[in-house]
């Protein structure tokens, strides 16, 4: 009997009293399953211990696996205008991206983009103006930098690091010339170009100098350039200065706004005399981007005004884009003018369509057929015409 | 000639490198200093499936645990996935990743900070938005929610919603959704998607697959449930 009670009363109890695991077990509801995860907990798994070293690799290996990125590319594009005069740019590239890690930071990246490229013909589309000058065969590169990050931090405390983060980062190579938008976005294989082609002569330079973030709400970028555009060289000019303030990506993130203002000075090589110009530039940009029903609003302004020489300057862009929500479809209209002392000013209205067969959202996985339109309004040296863009482009 | 072989060589290599840009931060060293304000540094790995030993058996995993179709746009084989690891001096303490999903409007990119050891959520934040729900998805007090919360929650709240809708047990039902016009409704799925795409790459790619066990028994409970009820 005493054995009976004590069983009724450990029954009882039972219902109350924590797990053996030290959780409390959450009942069921009457007529409710049991919890059929009562016997799993969340605690972590203790790492496997090796039992034996690892294979050690060579520094090749560990230079194409560890953090390395290769990509192909492949454009074909032709243009022709109400003049006639076909041209053809075919061409097959890669990009390199390679960053470089101790066991407890990336201190380093470097970026590679090359092209071997084929022209027949020339029309002055806006994303291949450098092609006048390499008809046939022409082996391109484009992208050729390294970023070191955080460059002081070997020399300082944890307190110091800790205070540094993100503000000390030097670049060295080719990449595109600090002014305007350009810095923040990829026209590696758009029709659609920014300002700087034509306001500097060349949209990449070769450079050295400091960036980062000054705050939580601005960064800065700091150069000194070569002045050269696409080649590596000193032919008499002093190199230009340039700095852009511009607002952090917090302000990209959550108000879908990107703005800068940029600084140049010094002097490069002109880029039909290929002798030494002395340059001035100050600029203003913006883009805005919004969601709409249906897709996306993107706004664009570049602004820049100074000086080559004695003539005076100013550069004027405008661009609007809309990308449908399944990003297969995307149109654009783009108004660009530069203006000169003395001269009449260059001035373009274009119209694009384009149909995404891939649109990865960060420029990793792309494939599109566009068709450009550029109205050439008014030209220096030249009759207004039309020139029409037929673009395939593939990079994975 | 010869480099023009070697060119040609270069192109015909296989489709085992990984793209320039997948999900990263835009700025990460201040986005991450934003999160971890005691941070000294921090360390930036690059995943992608075709690289990974089984990758396409994984990959055919993520589907599966995500309970969706993958985006042939937002979500491929190649898509490259950038996981950053927070220091501060040599102890590790935060673990950051992206994921792209696509929303009504556009994309959205859901960014989880989590524990390293525990694999809890510590933040939940949006890089990019492109959503007429914003704002609303955009809350403190909604992203707030998922603190502390593991994959785990998730699969167990795919075996509640199946067996017992409401439970107690059942963490994930427990939260509030943002007040929302019907209009955000995708939007708001769409980011609770991205929050479990974000959790379950981590798992394979950081915490080795540890909460595997929860994905099985909440599949072979559901499946009993379910047969069941037949």
């Amino acid at each position: 009997m005493r054995l009976i009670a004590l069983l009724l009363v450990s029954l009882a109890l039972v219902g109350t009293l924590p797990s053996v695991t030290g959780q409390e077990v959450p009942r069921p509801a009457p007529g409710a399953p049991p919890d059929p995860f009562s016997d799993l907990t969340d605690t972590p798994i203790p790492p496997v211990t090796p039992t034996a070293d690892p294979p050690l690799r060579s520094w090749r290996q560990k230079f194409f696996t560890e953090n390395f990125g290769f990509r192909k590319e492949i454009l074909s594009q032709f243009a022709t205008s109400e003049h006639g005069q076909p041209s053809s740019r075919q061409s097959a590239g890669f990009e390199i991206l390679k960053k470089f890690s101790t066991s407890t930071a990336t201190f380093a990246s470097i970026n590679f983009q090359g092209r071997l490229v084929r022209r027949d013909g020339f029309q002055p589309v806006v994303n291949d103006m450098e092609g006048q000058s390499r008809p046939g065969w022409a082996f391109e590169y484009h992208n050729a930098y390294l970023d070191l990050y955080n460059i002081f931090n070997p020399m300082l405390s944890d307190e110091q690091r800790r205070a540094s983060v993100g503000r000390f980062n030097l670049r060295a190579g080719r990449f595109y010339v600090p002014f305007g938008l350009n810095l923040q976005t990829d026209t590696h294989g758009t029709v659609l170009q920014l300002s700087n082609e034509r306001n500097f002569g060349f949209e990449r330079d070769w450079y050295s100098g400091f960036w980062g973030a000054i705050n939580q709400h601005l960064n800065y970028d700091a150069y000194y350039l070569m002045g050269s555009g696409y080649d590596f060289k000193f032919k008499g000019q002093k190199g230009l200065v340039a700095a852009r303030l511009s607002l952090s990506n917090k302000y990209n993130s959550e108000y879908g706004l990107e703005a800068g203002v940029s600084v140049l000075a010094g002097e490069r090589l002109a880029h039909q005399s290929q002798k030494p110009m002395e340059t001035k530039r100050a600029g203003l940009d913006g883009r805005y981007r919004r969601a709409i029903r249906t897709g996306s609003l993107t706004f664009t302004s570049e602004l820049s005004g100074g000086s080559d020489v004695a003539d005076t300057i100013f550069t004027q862009l405008y661009q609007s884009e809309y990308l449908t929500a399944s990003r297969r479809w995307g149109v654009a209209t783009q108004y660009r003018r530069f203006a000169q002392d003395h001269q009449q000013a260059d001035a373009s209205l274009i119209g694009e369509i384009t149909w995404y067969l891939r649109n990865d959202v960060g420029n990793s996985n792309l494939h599109w057929l566009k068709l450009n339109v550029e109205r050439r309004i008014a030209r220096m040296h030249e009759q207004p015409s039309t020139i029409v863009t037929l673009q395939y482009y593939l990079y994975r | 000639m010869r480099s023009l072989i070697l060119f040609a060589a270069v192109l015909a290599t296989g489709q085992q490198a990984f793209g320039a840009i997948g999900c990263t931060l835009s700025n990460p060293a201040q986005d991450l200093k934003s999160l971890y304000p005691k941070m000294t540094t921090y360390k930036e790995e690059l995943n992608e499936f075709p690289r990974l030993k089984d990758g396409a058996a994984l990959f055919k995993a993520l589907r599966e645990r995500l309970g969706s179709d993958l985006d042939p746009i937002y979500e491929t084989y190649e898509t490259p996935y950038s996981v950053y690891t927070v220091f501060e001096g040599q102890t590790k303490i935060g673990i950051v990743h992206g994921v792209n999903v696509p929303g009504k409007g556009g994309v959205i990119q859901v960014f989880l900070s989590l524990d390293p050891v525990t694999a809890e959520i510590r933040n939940f934040f949006f890089q990019r938005l492109e959503s007429p729900a914003a704002r609303q998805l955009r809350t403190k007090e909604f992203r707030a929610q998922f603190e502390g919360l593991t994959l785990a929650d998730l699969y167990k709240h795919d075996y509640y919603a199946s067996t017992s809708p409401g439970a107690k047990a059942d963490k994930i039902a427990a939260i509030k959704p943002p007040t929302l016009e019907a209009s955000g409704r995708q939007d708001y799925d769409a980011s609770l998607r991205g929050l479990r795409k974000n959790l379950i790459l981590l798992d394979f790619f950081v915490y080795g697959r540890r909460f595997e066990p929860f994905f099985e028994r909440a599949k072979q409970a559901s499946g009993k449930a379910k047969a069941g009820k037949e």
